[in-house]
């Protein structure tokens, strides 16, 4: 068949199996022609991406890892430099200098009070070695920011992740995110709800979790690890 | 909800906006996209890829994808995050036809939302929409529902949920057909 259907019925199904994921193999294929072809069929592909999306909803954010990105911009040529008239080559100067002035504005607004962490927490395994040093930036009893290095042993369980948790005293756990891997790094900065709740902790935890982070936003896992918090001050 | 469904839309006009100038081969428009969205795209596509390295690798396709199809986007014919989770969903899927065992062990999946938190800090609200899908999704059975979300966040094909849920093929694909018939009369309503 090389034109799509004409009875809406069956367009829709189709269509609902296309965005669900279980229409596959060469239907799949078939699906794809006809989108770029109808317009009614595109209509009612885009009604189920628009519906089925909020199912995602349970999936905790996952920041991916630098190279990702500096891979894309490889791969597209983003870093290719201007060419053209001399009035473009002005207008690139001006850029680059507004951007500098941007980023040195933004470095004495950050770097200002030096980055020294004021709390930390090494987790280490029962043998001793380091798992992850975590460090949290910002002014005593107020935390901003976010860094954790994994160490050469912080290797995910298989097929799961490894989420970080801050205590509070007599409160649910908070997630702190995913925890990097092998030598990894990850910055970030903290959300209200983190930043609330790392005030009032002096307790880190690791749990277990399904690949992409808890679905609860609670810890559904063993917990596996538990650090104290030292602060620096 | 109305705040909600407030942020909602203002997401949605910085991402179209961002896209439109993607367009105009604006690389810094990529950059932001790429910092507002990689999150949720990267963490939709580990769930369905289940290997992080084949994650990182469909993320980068994902992008050049968005950069070179933005010209194609319509807002008036659907939310942008909703293209943006369609073209790494689909990519995913892709790959999974290579990698025909990858998803079989996905078993551990959302069977809802997080509870308590305020819409404000959860960090997956661009995905929300405003609800409507929750309301439907509660009128659905249990089964119909986990399976739903096996196939759509988990990239499984109906054998494959047939498999996790252990239950007949047949039952499986009814089950979703019918889940789908409720949610389409719910979402149509």
């Amino acid at each position: 068949m090389n034109t799509p259907p004409t009875d809406i019925d069956l367009l829709d199904r189709l269509a609902a199996e296309y965005v669900l994921g279980t229409l596959r193999g060469p239907a799949r294929r078939r699906l794809e022609r006809w989108r770029s072809r109808s317009v009614l069929l595109d209509e009612r592909c885009r009604f189920w991406e628009d519906g089925l999306m909020p199912l995602l909803r349970g999936l905790r954010p996952l920041e991916p890892p630098a190279h990702v990105w500096q891979g894309i911009r490889a791969r597209l040529d983003l870093r290719s430099p201007a060419r053209g008239s001399r009035a473009r080559l002005y207008a690139l100067a001006a850029s680059v200098l507004l951007i500098v002035a941007i980023g040195a504005f933004f470095y004495w607004r950050t770097l200002a009070p030096p980055p020294r962490a004021s709390v930390v927490a090494t987790i280490a395994a029962p043998s001793g070695a380091l798992m992850w040093q975590v460090e949290i930036y910002g002014a005593a009893g107020a935390p901003a920011r976010l860094s954790v290095r994994a160490g050469a042993l912080a290797a995910p369980p298989a097929g799961r992740d490894y989420e970080l948790w801050a205590l509070p005293k007599g409160r649910a756990p908070v997630s702190l995110g995913l925890l990097p891997y092998r030598h990894d790094a990850m910055h970030r900065a903290l959300s209200l709800a983190q930043q609330q709740a790392l005030a009032n902790a002096t307790q880190l935890a690791v749990s277990v979790e399904p690949a992409g982070g808890s679905p609860t936003g609670l810890p559904t896992g063993a917990v596996v690890f538990v650090a104290s918090l030292r602060s620096m001050s | 909800m109305t705040g909600a469904a407030e942020a909602d839309r203002e997401l949605d006009a910085r991402l179209t906006d961002l896209l439109r100038r993607c367009a105009q081969s604006d690389g810094e428009a990529l950059q932001r996209l790429y910092a507002l969205v990689s999150p949720t795209l990267f963490a939709c596509l580990t769930r369905m890829l289940r290997r992080r390295s084949l994650a990182e690798e469909a993320l980068q396709d994902v992008f050049v994808t968005v950069w070179q199809r933005a010209q194609q986007f319509r807002p008036e014919r659907g939310r942008a995050m909703a293209w943006l989770v369609a073209i790494a969903r689909y990519r995913a899927i892709d790959l999974l036809r290579h990698e025909r065992f990858a998803a079989v062990l996905v078993a551990d999946l959302p069977t809802g939302t997080a509870p308590g938190e305020e819409p404000g800090d959860d960090p997956t609200a661009m995905l929300a929409g405003t609800g409507l899908l929750e309301r439907c999704l509660a009128l659905l059975t249990r089964e119909q529902r986990h399976c739903l979300e096996l196939a759509f966040v988990g990239g499984n094909s109906h054998a494959d949920v047939a498999r996790l849920v252990g239950s007949p093929l047949g039952t499986v694909k009814s089950w979703i057909r019918r889940g789908l018939q409720s949610l389409k009369a719910c979402l149509e309503a």
